[in-house]
């Protein structure tokens, strides 16, 4: 249940401007500690800023759904949504500087396979990279060494509550308690649609997965010129409550708005930065590695570090 | 890691070790369970997933072991439960006489209350049996192993893995291969429990997946569409038939059994999952509410972990001595007299 969740407990906030602060702290803890390592040749104009943070990760979190969308076998949209989820949360408390996005989006998506009972094996799962067996092979290897950072930085709270199950719920419940609307189905296709571009954008890490999935219905309703207040008013119970349904109605609007304002970034704007993000990592790639927390464990034979550069954005690009 | 001592050994788990340690800021007594990464090629194995998740999700509950902290430590990660003495298993086969009735109703007490936590939190635990159920240094029993708990919705479009539930406690239409199955699992496997509890041995000993059929329907009877009407859709019904035979009367199996008891475990054991009752149904049931009442659990037995010998606790909890002056012993009517206006 969604109300005593870890979702609710831990990762809902409860302004945009509280993420916007968490992410800047990640940049700027990661661009300090890169100062003060004293490299030669390090500058503050090296790094990434939080508006290129920003490009990049909107760009490799569009990779991560075009990946789900193109997988075979067909992946449940709670499977998407969770590794989506996973994505953002991961880069809330890390900067993208810090691990490569590109290794990230796939092991946040294998994770949610395994948390979400899709059960594809490992090899299937890098099968649906276009890649050359040993590509895909190295894909998995790195899969497997961040499998354990992520669910550490993911509090170990690995349930996620995605939208749209509540979508359906909303749909049975109007087609039994709401018979002014004809036929609820038709609000199908363009709510669902509403909730794969929520995801998106900070909305699951600010609302309700329900407040989420009613703004979608209310949203496919308006396109189709329907009305459904009288459904929010009766239906739910708010008739009585005015200060509830004016907040509800307020956080339909955040939702709206952050929606709105969603703009994929256009490749000229990617490029720049993901050539900063590829040196950055080139510089650090040593640094990164000690941070796994894999080398604490004395009795464990160090195994070889796949070289990250030798895995690149160009066998995602195939896809 | 070094805010535990290790003290021992517990036992192996499906994915590690579990070891008993002192938490040593507070000095608490727990198990470790720790969940290595070392060659897996699928990466942090779904067992360990899922008792994560299904423990993290859900409130304390007196009836659920509980998970008191997940860390990473070395190439994988450690689960930190609260420390269980002992578990019902032992408690069948330790105790030198057999459970009375009155412990056996409050052992069902707990274990249908914990059941029914789950059910509410939407949890299925696909592998109850007397191993999983813990039992604390207090006599409590709770609920462990998560490690095939699921999250059940109701949407019905999700297939399950049938190779679930240790064999004797496993359900008809697990045993007939189903994929879509729901709570009701659980609810079969408490049956066999209680079976096992007031016969002082396993209900359904099947030695393999067929002959586990056989116990069954030997006991139940052949279904067939009329007391089964689902059965017909099951992936291997077709694939084995077996001779008519009549149903035995469940007194016959748990002979010298109150009527009441008979009657609520007919409840738990019907072919038909929806027709099962529910744990917290159970829980209202004439059986929990007629002489003799469930046992307090001060009043069960505790075997050591891993002893041979049983300690019944036949003395009450607290110590006192005869030649203690016997005001000394009373309790200040001021500290109760307030509690006891709320009784009024």
């Amino acid at each position: 249940m969604y109300h005593n969740s870890s979702q609710k407990k831990f990762w809902t906030y409860d302004k945009e401007e509280t993420l916007d602060k968490l992410r800047l702290e990640a940049n700027q803890k990661f661009c300090s500690k890169a100062i003060s390592s004293g490299k030669p040749g390090i500058n503050e104009s090296m790094f990434l800023d939080g508006r290129e943070e920003k490009v990049l990760f909107r760009h490799y979190e569009k990779r991560l759904l075009d990946f789900c969308a193109m997988f075979k076998p067909v992946m449940p949209k709670s499977v998407v949504g969770t590794a989506c989820m996973y994505f953002r949360r991961f880069y809330l408390n890390n900067s993208l500087m810090d691990y490569h996005p590109r290794t990230i989006m796939l092991t946040c998506t294998y994770l949610s396979c395994k948390v979400d009972e899709f059960n594809v094996s490992s090899t299937q799962f890098v099968g649906n990279l276009q890649d050359s067996p040993a590509g895909q092979e190295r894909a998995l290897e790195q899969i497997l060494e961040y499998e354990l950072l992520l669910i550490q930085q993911l509090n170990f709270h690995l349930v996620v509550h995605n939208p749209y199950r509540p979508l359906e719920g909303f749909l049975i419940d109007m087609k039994t308690r709401y018979p002014l609307l004809e036929n609820p189905e038709m609000l199908r296709k363009s709510a669902e649609d509403f909730l794969n571009r929520a995801a998106m954008t900070d909305t699951g890490l600010l609302f309700s997965p329900s407040q989420i999935a009613l703004t979608a219905i209310l949203n496919s309703a308006t396109r189709a010129g329907l009305k459904i207040e009288p459904y929010l008013i009766e239906c739910i119970g708010l008739k009585e409550d005015k200060e509830i349904l004016s907040k509800m109605y307020e956080s339909m609007r955040r939702i709206t708005s952050l929606m709105k304002a969603y703009e994929l970034p256009r490749a000229e704007e990617v490029d720049p930065c993901k050539q900063k993000l590829e040196r950055i990592h080139a510089e650090f790639a040593s640094n990164l590695k000690r941070k796994h927390g894999y080398e604490d464990d004395d009795h464990v034979v160090k195994r070889q570090m796949v070289a990250e550069e030798e895995w690149t954005d160009e066998d995602l690009d195939a896809l | 890691m070094d805010q535990y001592s290790i003290l021992g050994r517990i036992g192996e788990g499906a994915h590690g070790i579990v070891f008993k340690a002192k938490h040593i800021e507070t000095g608490e007594t727990v198990a470790l369970k720790k969940v290595a990464l070392r060659k897996l090629e699928d990466g942090i194995p779904n067992q360990a997933l899922r008792e994560i998740k299904a423990l993290q999700e859900i409130e304390d509950n007196q009836y659920v072991v509980k998970l008191k902290d997940v860390f990473p430590h070395g190439t994988g990660f450690v689960l930190v439960f609260e420390y269980m003495l002992s578990d019902l298993s032992e408690v069948i086969r330790n105790s030198q006489r057999p459970l009375t009735a009155s412990q056996v109703k409050g052992y069902m007490m707990m274990l249908l209350k914990g059941v029914a936590f789950c059910h509410d939190n939407s949890i299925m635990h696909r592998d109850l049996k007397p191993a999983n159920l813990l039992i604390s240094s207090t006599g409590h029993l709770k609920i462990a192993d998560f490690g095939l708990a699921r999250l059940f919705s109701n949407e019905g479009d999700r297939l399950y893995s049938h190779q679930v539930a240790t064999r004797w406690y496993r359900a008809p239409e697990l045993l007939y291969g189903a994929r879509k199955y729901d709570e009701g699992v659980d609810l079969w496997a408490v049956g066999c429990i209680f079976g096992e509890l007031l016969n002082n041995s396993p209900l359904f000993p099947g030695e393999n997946d067929i002959e586990q059929l056989c116990c069954v329907l030997r006991v139940l009877g052949t279904p067939n569409q009329k007391v089964w009407p689902e059965i017909t859709d099951l992936p291997d019904y077709n694939k084995i038939t077996f001779k008519e035979n009549p149903p035995i009367p469940l007194e016959e199996i748990v002979p010298d059994t109150s009527p009441q008891a008979v009657d609520l475990l007919k409840k738990f054991l019907v072919y038909p999952s929806k027709q099962r009752i529910s744990a917290s149904q159970a829980l209202l049931h004439p059986y929990f509410f007629t002489d003799p009442l469930p046992a307090h659990h001060s009043e069960l037995p505790i075997p050591q972990r891993g002893g041979k010998h049983s300690r019944q606790r036949m003395q009450p909890p607290h110590e006192f001595t005869v030649d203690r002056p016997l005001h000394e012993s009373l309790v200040d009517p001021s500290l109760i007299q307030r509690h006891a206006w709320s009784c009024l």
